[in-house]
């Protein structure tokens, strides 16, 4: 893969509570890359590491083992940095600041230029809908608010590679939008986009290759139609008529109701069926194939490994 | 040095809007301006008690601030985890220990600018005298403010707030019963328990070294080496608690 944005080799992550307590192994040899200009979520259910992996990237833990480079560099390089723009998962910011005092806050922990500091501020209050409420303070703010000046500050920066933790939990669906509109709005001018989500909707509306986690490891990665098979898993058959008692060929669901009968049966099967249900006489309505979903493997995933 | 000064002036911006720092300050003004009703209840020079008096209650109530603000120093950050968006930029972690100390530093001076103001106006209207070394008492009392600071910053890294400020005010006590503790040294049987209290003696600042109250309530005259060994002493302190908060903080997971 070429122009690697960020490389996330063999991470190991193991937390140590307490004297009494048993050692956590979050992150099991996590490895994954993220292309320059590609949007890549990180999809898994709680617990299964994503936030480790991201405070990993972003030096808040150190990871015990393993490497992370970002746009080439290690991860740990204050030029590294630089070129990150960061969202944590809830929007921790300080409550006693105003939006406008927060953003001015961060230019100056980025090392942002004084003299265009201010118009940079303004240009980023009007991207993420915040320019009328920037000089109240964040304590009379929504949650969506907060979210937004924490996109904020992310972008304060011009960052190359975004990196956003469950940017849409906990919006509501006019909140979810917007940050999905400034997601693909930095995606169409160039920046990198990583970010965490167990919401499956949000990966299959905008992400370019997605990585699925699960119990600390990597389980599959590709785009959404590389791991969803076009291939349908199964069919849908509506017939009018009784379903017959003494069918032979296996089903995986059947439902009769007023007169007409619904059944579904594995792909292999779908033929056998229908000449099963024709040679008894019965009129065929419908037969609908059914693909799998980016949920259903993410439901085999989580299975597979008891999560 | 842009960051650390960031994150200064964002701790004295919190700390400044929060009620709890003018409770404090309220008291020490109250204090101090009161300090004359005190001379009037006691026998002697009614101007050295308010000078005993004031600096007495600046150095306590500095302490006070030192104390509770570094409670809420680190682990408002950590807990609250605005943390992580400072540690995710360009920023070191040395950077926010020395951010967060400089910060609290300049809570306690601004505290001690004010009191002093306020005392010497008491000490002008009462006795008609504008005495200017109260303001070298004030830096003696900021000296050892930036000594306990740093020890407050090490506990905060260290510890929960709770203990962290319990430790602070130990070090601020015993740090006062330096002289004591040197003298148990010599006055107790067991050479264990002497080397103890030795160790403790050594380790812990001795902040009677920055206490000019006397010489300066009583016009005695300061010997210039106490107050350059006093400058030095204090900087010794700061540079090595702030190494060891640094060293500690360096390598901790934030959750």
């Amino acid at each position: 893969m070429a122009d690697i944005q960020l490389s996330v080799r063999d991470l190991q992550k193991t937390f140590h509570p307490g004297l009494f307590e048993a050692s956590i192994e979050v992150l099991k040899g996590l490895s994954f890359e993220v292309a320059r200009g590609e949007i890549f979520g990180f999809l898994g259910p709680n617990g299964a590491g994503k936030t480790t992996t991201i405070k990993a990237i972003t030096e808040i833990i150190y990871p015990d083992a393993g490497e992370i480079t970002v746009c080439g560099l290690p991860h740990t390089a204050l030029e590294a940095k630089k070129r990150i723009g960061f969202m944590s998962e809830s929007p921790y910011v300080y409550r006693h600041l105003t939006g406008r005092e927060y953003l001015r806050f961060s230019g100056e922990l980025l090392g942002l230029d004084r003299s265009g500091i201010e118009d940079r501020i303004s240009r980023v209050l009007e991207d993420v809908g915040m320019a009328s409420r920037a000089d109240r303070t964040m304590g009379t703010y929504s949650k969506g608010m907060l979210q937004r000046v924490a996109l904020g500050q992310a972008l304060l920066g011009e960052p190359e590679l975004l990196i956003l933790d469950e940017p849409m939990s906990g919006l509501d669906p006019v909140g979810r939008r917007d940050v999905r509109d400034i997601i693909l709005t930095q995606a169409a001018a160039g920046v990198t986009i990583f970010f965490s989500t167990h919401i499956i909707p949000d990966v299959e509306m905008i992400c370019d290759r997605v990585a699925i986690v699960v119990d600390g490891r990597v389980r599959a990665i590709g785009s959404v139609s590389d791991l969803v098979s076009d291939e349908p898993t199964s069919y849908e058959v509506a017939f009018v008529g009784a379903l017959p008692s003494d069918l032979r060929t296996p089903l995986e669901a059947h439902h009769v109701a007023g007169g007409a009968s619904w059944v579904r049966v594995g792909a292999e099967n779908h033929d056998s069926l229908v000449q099963e249900l024709g040679d008894r006489g019965a009129t065929v309505v419908s037969l609908d194939p059914v693909r799998a979903t980016l949920e259903d493997l993410l439901m085999r995933h989580y299975e597979e490994t008891g999560s | 040095m842009r960051a650390v000064r960031a994150i200064a002036v964002n701790t004295f911006r919190e700390a400044i809007r929060d009620r709890i720092l003018y409770l404090f300050i309220g008291f020490a003004v109250v204090m101090v301006a009161g300090s004359k009703l005190f001379g009037m209840l006691t026998v002697g020079d009614e101007t050295k008690i308010i000078k005993d008096i004031g600096l007495a209650a600046m150095q306590f109530f500095s302490m006070l601030i030192a104390v509770m603000m570094s409670m809420i120093l680190i682990s408002r950050e950590v807990d609250s985890r605005t943390v992580f968006n400072i540690l995710a930029k360009p920023v070191r972690r040395w950077q926010f220990i020395v951010g967060k100390y400089l910060g609290l530093v300049s809570i306690v001076a601004a505290n001690l600018v004010l009191i002093t103001f306020v005392l010497m106006l008491t000490v002008l209207v009462v006795a008609a005298e504008l005495d200017l070394m109260l303001i070298f008492a004030a830096a003696m009392t900021m000296l050892e403010m930036l000594v306990l600071a740093a020890f407050a910053t090490l506990f905060a890294v260290l510890t929960r707030p709770i203990l962290g400020s319990l430790m602070t005010l130990a070090v601020f006590v015993v740090g006062h019963m330096s002289a004591d503790l040197w003298l148990l040294t010599r006055q107790l049987p067991g050479a264990l328990t002497r080397a103890v209290i030795a160790v403790v003696y050594y380790l812990l600042p001795n902040l009677e070294r920055f206490n000019f109250r006397t010489e300066v309530v009583h016009d005695l005259s300061i010997p210039g080496a106490a107050v350059g060994w006093a400058v030095v002493y204090a900087f010794a302190f700061v540079v090595v608690a702030l190494f060891l908060a640094n060293l500690r903080f360096r390598g901790k997971d934030l959750k």
